[in-house]
């Protein structure tokens, strides 16, 4: 691609389209370190009314003498009895795990004086370790979920319905819904015609346990499994090739050809942590001289699809019809008649063929949620032909799949429902009312079953229609247990006591099933039994307990061959467009519609932030005269005219709108309600993963987007104006770097192109770092997955702000860690490649913002790191203006005590430092990490390197007399990566892996040579390994 | 010279001048002068006095423990109810439990320790006052004091003299600064950490002689470290 020099283009990395068209408006953001804000406007007013009020409110804050206070009187207030080996003041971990959609997350929870802060991986646990260093990695969703526990608006109460409104309690308890169960279900016992429970899906043996008491008193009663975000075609898919569910695990670290058909590996299947790490590994050797070659076609840009190396965008029709192809290509039998493949998608075929054949084996093929059942058959197929069966991917009986899907299921219940059948009705978790396919109606249905109870953690648009409500613990809060996508189970460990009375599933169920327990510890102790040998069953369960897993719990690998059967011709899609439904990267399903961490992480491709929009190709915006915000209507076989705002998104295949689900919540809470858009609407129970035959066209008005993506742009339009002064020598300033494969075997030096390396330096550098640490971090873009682990770990750990969508818009959302999302590509290219960056403060040696502060508040310390002392800061914001990485962030407002939902500020009448005192919320302060100090109105603030770990870390070891070791000291989104993309160290520690990684052939400082920052931080250059010569010669040779 | 095209002096734009009553200013500037050579010096000794950085502090606690009782007296050790001092950074009140260990026995009828026995049977913490509160935004840890020579004295004073808790040193930037630049000044023996009376021996030369040796066997940081901002701020 030679068109940089081109006239009206943009970069060669972009990270918009117009960013790309280099319009005036994005030069005018660019050029502005603070777009959109005006000083003149916010005074109104010339400079010297300015400075009257400057000086007055100087003037004032003497008269009111602020100075002259005692900061607040502090209690210490020590345990009656110490617990033993409690050391207050130091933070404990302990493992646990949350199941996520059925499937557990294993984590390690951090708590600080009684309160779970921050959330991990657990390291012991194989589907949450990484790989090679074990740190234990966890989502986004799972990091985040420790807000939601500090959520001041979960469901507090038990809300009665039942009977006349007078004699209604006010308040009623727990017992009074207990009696309650005892009058009605009495009858029912034995029988349980007429009862049906509707669950989210649970594969935790105390819930299995329980559920089949509940049947033994209930024997009639009916059991329903229910998420709006599912993977059983794969089910279904398995069911039809070998006639019973088994659980596919893919084994990537063995792969060396990938071949993925919409399958989403890396983003949100269910074992997404443990895949990342084990296809980093696979990445990373590139270093070796190997490297796998991952083939995606896919039905929108995941972020699989951003890190894969060919791919190709295309509507869901063809994914089958793509498998076909491959299949007889591959000489699976079975495929009947033939098929007509466009130019690109043969290419594609081809070449991805011939790796699979050329693999030896060390390949394996998988499918998505958007391949129907016949294709995920097609799929196993394929890979039993391979031999990659047993090898790249294994297959495990699933205990808990043979179940009806959970469409099915909404569908029998809801009809049941509707015909009266249903007399009374237990929905534990889940959100029906809101995430059920719209032609069900399903609220309607609710509101016909006389009794009905709802445990819940919020009282959502659910419990609204319900009779009885009951506030639902935490899974920080309750006991339980669960099994991870290998079917290992864990048990599920509380870090504090119900904050607001709930209760878990268990303990709900031992109440309906009149259990002779009732508490939920007691409750997996019973279901434990049958994991832990009788006479060290005491010893063994606080292993379990402490280690968070069980070995030897595992689903065994099934021992199947796929049935020989036909692969007919599919049926030709309808006319017109097909929707494409996907989880969200805020909400996931809706469920995290109040978190505000979530809501404020960009998306990893769009960069939107508290919104979800219809992301539409540019093909099809230019044919429709769409632009991003543009409001779309969009019509579905005849019944809906649903309008949303449009996102053009490119790489997005033309003919399909993707859109997310989890927006336009009701009840969600204050932070979640009225956002975005309700896609629910738009999905029916035929057309779940995927509807086809819609009609799209350009309805009136526009929508408030907010991405992120243009925010922060680092410049290098300076850097051109530079390079006309100075004669166009080098290169304008490069931000990325990525090298083909097949260039950097050839020659290492390849990845960095050459570019210049003249030092800059004039004089000595300012500092000279003789202390025994010299911190210092390396970023690998070609492990980054863009996940936006690093990201949520980041504002956990360092007590980051979110500021709302109006502040956001304005620039100024606070993340210290951004992950900079790059396209390269031609504007109307159907497959831009996609480069993620996490960029966040370099910690220059030679930094610029240093040398702008008037009050010395940023400056470095003897260990390199750029410190900065927000005591001292006065706010010039002169240091965010220079810094060329645009990492500072400043607190324009108090955003932690601010309304994040107000267009504008509430007024902020208290005292400053009154602020973490009183003005924010009591159970919201809970989340605070007390190591790191909670910034105010009116500092500059960035990313510290985690300067709270190292001081714990080296503290720590030099009261034993020793020095840290390399490995010890690891930073928060260090931590969080699956992929170990990010690794911290000691550059003065010649063996350290931060320094290897600093002498690795593809390691650069981002505008280093240009700007001569020296930054601490080194990015490892991307490698992508296009199909090319080799495809073919492997062709040659099988 | 041309004095017919020199512009007449009264002619330039009046807004250049000064307007004629700023004069009546000047001897107010002069006050202002003579008056600010007083009020800024103090200002400065006013907000380094003992009144404005809490010297002298002394809160009334919820039960009137004597430090000068029992560590004076009877020699107890700070250790025994501060207890992982050594191990974090955070000093820990003691439980009630450690109280109660020889309370159970001792004085079991005394008005003043029924806030003790309250807590002892309800299970409910005994709301001590803070006495040495640094800013929120200092993160002092005392096993990195502790453990590198820095004794107890150096900032609480004679706790063994004071019968209610008070605060003896100025806890000031500038007065913990004055340690981290001279360490060796103010390093003691391990073993010497909770000793009260402990003087180094010798004359002021051998004993900074014996306290840069203490430095160095502890391992102290360069001054350039130990004065950084992050050191204590972040």
């Amino acid at each position: 691609m030679n068109s940089t020099h081109q006239q009206n283009r943009g970069p060669e990395y972009w990270r918009s389209l117009e960013h790309l068209a280099d319009t005036p408006e994005m030069r005018e953001v660019i050029s502005k370190e603070f777009p959109g804000y005006d000083a003149s406007e916010m005074v109104n007013g010339s400079r010297r009314r300015f400075l009257k009020l400057a000086g007055a409110s100087m003037a004032l804050a003497g008269v009111t003498l602020t100075g002259c206070r005692r900061w607040p009187e502090e209690k210490l207030a020590p345990y009656s009895t110490n617990p033993r080996g409690r050391q207050p003041g130091v933070p404990e971990q302990y493992a646990t795990a949350y199941e996520f959609a059925g499937v557990a997350m294993p984590l390690l929870v951090t708590s600080f004086d009684g309160r779970p802060i921050k959330i991990e991986g657990n390291p012991s646990h194989p589907f949450s370790w990484t790989v090679r260093d074990k740190l234990g990695s966890a989502d986004a969703f799972a990091q985040a979920s420790v807000l939601d526990l500090y959520d001041p608006q979960r469901s507090r109460n038990i809300v009665d319905r039942t009977g006349e409104a007078e004699k209604r309690k006010e308040e009623p308890t727990w017992t009074d819904f207990a009696g309650f169960v005892a009058k009605h279900f009495a009858d029912l016992k034995g029988k349980g015609e007429g009862f049906a429970i509707l669950s989210e899906a649970s594969a935790s043996p105390s819930v299995t346990d329980m559920r089949k008491r509940l049947m033994a008193v209930f024997p009639q009663a009916r059991w329903y499994e229910y998420e709006p975000i599912s993977g059983d075609n794969e089910l279904e898919g398995a069911k039809l090739a070998f006639g019973k569910p088994v659980r596919t695990r893919l084994h990537l670290e063995k792969a060396s050809r990938v071949v993925l058909l919409d399958a989403d590996v890396l983003g949100y299947h269910p074992a997404h942590v443990r895949y990342a790490a084990d296809w980093a590994e696979r990445r990373r050797s590139a270093d070796d001289g190997e490297m796998s070659r991952v083939y995606i076609a896919e039905t929108t840009y995941t972020i699989t699809g951003g890190v894969a190396d060919v791919r190709l965008p295309v509507n869901p029709s063809r994914l089958y019809v793509l498998a076909r192809e491959i299949a007889s290509k591959l000489g699976v039998s079975g495929i009947l008649g033939q098929e007509q493949l466009s130019d690109a998608e043969t290419k594609f075929v081809d070449a991805a063929v011939a790796d699979l054949k050329g693999a030896n084996g060390a390949a394996v093929v998988a499918a998505g949620s958007t391949m129907p059942p016949i294709g995920h058959a097609l799929v196993h197929a394929i890979n039993e032909k391979l031999g990659a069966v047993g090898k790249t991917v294994t297959l495990h009986e699933d205990p808990a799949g043979d179940r009806p899907s959970h469409v099915q299921a909404i569908a029998d219940l809801t009809n049941d429902m509707k015909s009266g059948r249903v007399t009374s009705l237990v929905i534990i978790g889940g959100n029906p009312a809101y995430d059920s396919p719209a032609d069900l109606d399903f609220a309607n249905a609710l509101a016909k079953v006389p009794m009905s109870i709802r445990l819940g953690l919020y009282e959502d648009e659910t419990s609204a229609l319900c009779k009885w409500h009951l506030p639902r613990a935490h899974y920080l809060e309750a006991w339980g247990d669960a099994r991870a996508w290998d079917g290992s189970a864990g048990i599920v460990q509380p870090l504090i006591l119900p904050l607001y009375g709930g209760r878990s599933t268990i303990e709900l169920l031992a109440l309906l099933t009149n259990d002779t327990l009732i508490n939920g510890y007691d409750i997996v102790r019973r279901t434990w039994q049958q994991f832990l040998p009788k006479d060290t069953f005491e010893r063994d369960i606080r292993r379990a307990i402490e280690a968070g897993v069980q070995n030897g719990t595992e689903f065994p690998v099934a021992k199947v061959t796929a049935k020989a059967q036909d692969f007919p011709p599919a049926q030709p899609a309808p006319e017109g467009f097909f929707l494409r439904f996907t989880p969200d990267s805020h909400t996931y399903d809706g469920r995290f519609a109040n978190n505000g961490w979530l809501q404020e992480t960009p998306d990893p491709l769009t960069k939107l932030v508290w919104d979800n929009a219809a992301y539409i190709s540019k093909k099809d915006a230019d044919t429709l005269g769409v632009e991003t915000g543009d409001i779309i209507r969009i019509v579905l076989g005849g019944n809906y005219g649903y309008d949303i705002a449009a996102y053009v998104l490119p790489g997005q295949p033309a003919g399909v709108i993707t859109l997310p689900l989890g927006y336009g919540r009701t009840a969600a809470g204050h932070i979640g309600d009225r956002l975005g858009f309700q896609t629910y609407q738009l999905r029916s129970s035929k057309g779940f993963d995927v509807a086809s035959g819609a009609t799209v066209a350009k309805a009136s008005g526009s929508y408030q987007l907010v991405a992120t993506q243009d925010h922060h742009i680092i410049d290098d339009i300076g850097y051109k104006g530079r390079e006309k002064r100075s004669g166009g020598k080098g290169e304008s300033g490069r931000v990325i770097h990525d090298v083909a494969f097949e260039e950097y075997r050839k020659d290492p030096h390849a990845a960095l192109g050459g570019g210049r390396k003249v030092p800059l330096q004039l004089f000595n550098p300012p500092h000279t770092f003789v202390d025994t640490h010299a911190w210092g971090m390396a970023i690998d873009m070609n492990a980054c997955i863009g996940c936006n682990a690093c990201a949520v770990a980041c504002q956990a750990e360092n007590n980051i702000p979110i500021v709302g969508k109006h502040e956001a818009n304005n620039h100024r959302a606070m993340n210290w860690l951004r992950i900079d999302r790059y396209f390269k590509g031609e504007p109307d290219d159907p497959d831009p490649d996609v480069v993620f960056q996490p960029m966040m403060c370099q910690h220059c040696e030679n930094a610029p913002c240093e040398q702008v502060c008037p009050v010395a508040a940023t400056m470095h310390d003897s260990e390199g790191l750029n410190t900065m002392v927000y005591n001292r800061c006065i706010g010039t914001r002169y240091c965010s203006n220079n810094c060329p990485y645009k990492v500072r962030r400043f607190n324009y407002l108090d955003y932690h005590s601010q309304d994040p939902r107000h267009e504008w500020a509430a007024p902020y009448n208290n005292i400053p430092d009154a602020q973490q005192l009183e003005q924010v919320d009591k159970i919201k302060r809970m989340v605070f990490n007390p190591e790191v100090t909670v910034r105010m109105r009116g500092v500059m603030e960035k990313c510290t390197y985690c300067v709270q770990r190292i001081h714990r870390t080296t503290i720590a070891a030099r009261a034993n007399g020793e020095d840290v070791k390399d490995g010890d000291i690891v930073t928060a989104c260090q931590q969080a990566c699956p992929t170990q993309a990010i690794v911290f160290g000691n550059l003065n520690e010649a063996d350290s892996k931060v320094v290897h990684l600093h002498k690795n052939n593809r390691a650069y400082g981002v505008l280093a040579e240009e700007l001569n920052t020296r930054p601490r931080t080194k990015y490892l250059a991307k490698v992508r390994n296009p199909a090319g010569d080799e495809a073919t010669k492997g062709e040659h040779q099988a | 010279m041309s004095d017919t095209q020199q512009a007449n002096p009264t002619d330039a734009p009046r807004r250049f001048l000064f307007p004629r009553w700023i004069n009546y200013l000047l001897p107010l500037a002069a006050v202002a002068v003579v008056g600010g050579a007083f009020y800024v010096p103090t200002l400065f000794a006013l907000g380094g006095s003992p009144v404005a950085t809490s010297i002298g502090y002394q809160p009334q606690q919820p039960v009137p423990y004597s430090h000068a009782l029992h560590v004076g007296k009877l020699g107890m050790d700070c250790r025994y109810c501060h207890n992982t001092v050594e191990r974090t950074a955070f000093a820990p009140l003691p439980a009630t439990q450690t109280c109660m260990n020889c309370h159970t026995n001792i004085r079991t009828d005394s008005k003043l320790l029924q806030p003790l026995r309250d807590s002892w049977v309800t299970g409910k913490p005994v709301q001590w006052v803070k006495v040495h509160d640094l800013p929120d935004y200092v993160y002092f840890n005392h096993s990195a004091h502790v453990n590198h020579g820095v004794g107890c004295v150096e900032c609480h004073g004679r706790i063994d003299r004071m019968d209610v808790v008070h605060q003896d040193k100025p806890l000031s930037m500038g007065w913990c600064l004055e340690c981290h630049r001279e360490p060796e000044k103010h390093l003691r023996p391990r073993d010497q950490i909770t000793n009260m009376d402990w003087k180094p021996a010798g004359d002021a030369q051998s004993a900074l002689a014996s306290g840069l040796e203490l430095k160095k066997s502890y391992g102290v940081h360069d001054q350039s470290y130990m004065i950084s901002c992050y050191t204590c701020h972040r």
